[in-house]
């Protein structure tokens, strides 16, 4: 038995056997085949039926936008003139491996020359389509072979490989790369399915199917537990399940103080199956849709953004508050391009790169969920805003598209339009923007980040920032004072002792990862508003600040 | 016996020959014997290969001149100017 320590990133135990998904080694564009060129074009042919066929199972997995993609990388899988290419580099004399890999990079560097942002990102899944074929030539794991209960232990988990895991089997996550606030924290959170990021040599260290316990509360993963250790955690998870079913009572029941006072519980998602899982939670609504995760592959076209919110919406039948594209140096988007930048963080991101660029990413974006708007109660937030400047910038752009939208006949609704306050700026002047947002909503990871200037991917500084520290709490106070309507939508609104403070500081509507919900609705129905407030006020007051216990 | 047909044709796909409107088309194309060609400016491309049909990067509003030689030229045109001139998503 062995125990190794990496960063919390979801809580929750689970134990199992671990899949290990090895990067794969780069292809040898100059490797020579082994056999004669016919039998390698059928190694060849081969590989892509099989290709085919998994593809085709995750494509039963999948709606929306996700499945579109899929079919066209199904098609490519297919494609008559990749086969003859790569027949021919073999019949030349090379391996199937190398040819396929040439043949997939050729299209890919021609589809990423074209002007279209959103077919230039075809050709990552051109490439895509060589790998799963090279993957099949060479025999070797791939995600898609997890079909069985297991623990995934791998370097790192691209967002692309993330909305490709199937929950079902995922008992938990263990990674290399990563920190508790990156993508895949979120999503992990968001399914409840408990991770470790930051484990370095984890895969030198751990052996596909090697018995694991993991902790996603203390970052820990144990290795090859005893049977006593093994009974212990199950009793544990067990028990964590009854908990989890007393909270059910609460699931269905409206946010609430001891006395009353209305606070909103909304959910953060990333997809439709998250927005599945918040409704199925208990979610007033969606407190924030962020659509980046829905560019993964590319930034969408219009109306390929107007069917997804639309079909979130529909699942959701309660308000959705959709996040505009918070992309840049940090969140890069395939067949975007973004200069690299010294400083990502404080560099051209968010509503700055939107508004620079609103041909090509805010107003299709805005024209589809302004069209999605008259069907469903979405609402537009607006990220990475610093002054009243760019909401009126931005209100111009959503005006113009509105109006062009009305002249081709469609009857517009009024789209209440909100930001998020993630710079310092915006929380001290947030009384700055009456009149012209309906809403605000505190990013408090970023908050945190700009607050005390620390990089919350830099594992060297991260401990610095304090989320809770007094800083934060002022700032939050001081937003709370504006009147304009204040939710929270960071990973704080779930954090059991911020709630009351959040709370008692005026902050009305928490949006927290779906599996949390139950839980802090129980929490809210447990003290009264003017309990919160006290201690919030005893928070903000202490000349030292200490975390309360 | 051999029989070419071609056709000049402004693409109807509101979001031009995306992923999903050209593999709708590659699909249909590939259940016709014939030999399907799609050109657009100087460039052309096999009609049932989705990587040619994307590396057209046409829009809508884009003429596109399709070109079908084989037994069923006839009935694939008519199948083809269709879904190009409609709305394929």
């Amino acid at each position: 038995m062995k125990v190794l320590h990496g960063i919390p990133a979801a809580p929750g135990l689970a134990n199992g056997p671990a899949f290990v998904l090895r990067p794969a080694p780069p292809v040898d564009l100059a490797e020579q085949r082994a056999t004669d060129a016919q039998a390698e074009v059928a190694r060849l042919e081969q590989a892509i039926a099989q290709a085919i066929t998994l593809l085709e199972t995750l494509q039963t997995r999948t709606s929306g936008a996700l499945a579109e993609i899929l079919a066209a990388q199904r098609e490519m899988l297919d494609d008559p003139e990749l086969k003859q290419g790569a027949g021919k580099l073999i019949s030349a004399g090379a391996s199937a491996e190398a040819a396929i890999t040439q043949v997939a990079t050729a299209y890919a560097q021609q589809l990423a020359r074209l002007a279209d942002p959103y077919l230039a990102a075809r050709a990552d899944d051109v490439k895509e389509a060589g790998r799963r074929i090279v993957a099949e030539l060479r025999g070797s794991t791939s995600l898609l072979a997890l079909d069985r209960p297991a623990i995934l232990v791998a370097q790192d988990l691209s967002l692309a490989e993330l909305v490709e895991l199937e929950p079902q089997f995922l008992l938990g996550i263990v990674t290399e790369t990563g920190s508790p606030t990156g993508h895949l924290a979120i999503v992990a959170q968001g399914l409840d399915i408990p991770a470790v990021v930051g484990l370095v040599d984890a895969l030198d260290r751990i052996a596909m199917d090697a018995t694991l316990i993991i902790d996603g509360s203390e970052g820990s993963v144990t290795l090859d537990p005893g049977a006593e250790q093994c009974a212990e955690v199950e009793r544990r998870i067990a028990q964590a399940k009854s908990e989890q079913h007393a909270l059910e009572a609460y699931r269905d029941q409206p946010g609430q103080t001891a006395d009353g006072i209305r606070i909103e519980v909304f959910a953060n998602v990333g997809s439709l199956a998250e927005a599945r899982k918040a409704r199925a939670q208990g979610a007033e609504g969606v407190g924030l849709l962020r659509t980046e995760l829905l560019a993964v592959q590319g930034l969408p076209a219009e109306e390929v953004q107007y069917k997804l919110y639309t079909e979130i919406g529909a699942t959701l039948q309660r308000p959705l508050i959709v996040r505009t594209f918070d992309i840049g140096g940090d969140k890069p988007v395939p067949g975007l391009e973004i200069p690299a930048e010294a400083n990502p963080f404080l560099g051209w991101r968010g509503i700055r790169l939107g508004l620079d660029r609103p041909t090509e990413i805010f107003l299709p974006q805005i024209r589809a969920l302004l069209r999605a708007a008259i069907q469903h109660d979405i609402r537009i937030m607006l990220p990475m805003i610093s002054t009243p400047a760019e909401v009126e910038q931005a209100r111009a752009l959503i005006a113009q598209a509105a109006q062009e939208l009305e002249k081709a006949g469609h009857a517009l609704r009024p789209v209440p339009l909100g930001i998020m306050v993630e710079t310092p700026a915006a929380a001290l002047t947030l009384d700055q923007f009456t009149g012209l947002i309906d809403f605000a909503s505190i990013g408090t990871n970023d908050l945190t980040q700009y607050t005390y200037a620390v990089d919350r991917t830099n594992a060297r500084v991260r401990e610095r920032a304090q989320p809770l520290g007094l800083a934060i709490l002022r700032l939050i106070e001081r937003a709370g004072q504006s009147g304009i309507p204040l939710a929270v939508c960071g990973q704080l609104a779930a954090d059991p002792a911020a709630v009351p403070l959040l709370v008692g500081l005026g902050v009305r509507e928490l949006s927290i990862a779906p599996a949390r919900i139950p839980a802090v609705k129980q929490l809210l129905s447990t003290m009264t508003l003017g309990e919160m407030q006290t201690r919030a006020q005893a928070a903000i007051a202490a000349s030292t600040w200490q975390e309360p216990t | 016996m051999e029989n070419t047909v071609e056709r000049t044709v402004v693409v109807g796909s509101k979001s031009g020959l995306h992923a999903r409107p050209a593999a709708i088309f590659v699909q249909n194309a590939k259940s016709f014997q014939s030999q399907i060609t799609l050109g657009k400016n100087e460039r052309t491309a096999n009609g049932k290969s989705i990587l040619s049909v994307l590396a057209l990067g046409a829009e809508k509003g884009d003429q596109v001149v399709l070109t079908i030689s084989g037994g069923d030229a006839e009935t694939a045109l008519t199948k083809l100017v269709r879904l190009l001139e409609g709305d394929l998503g």
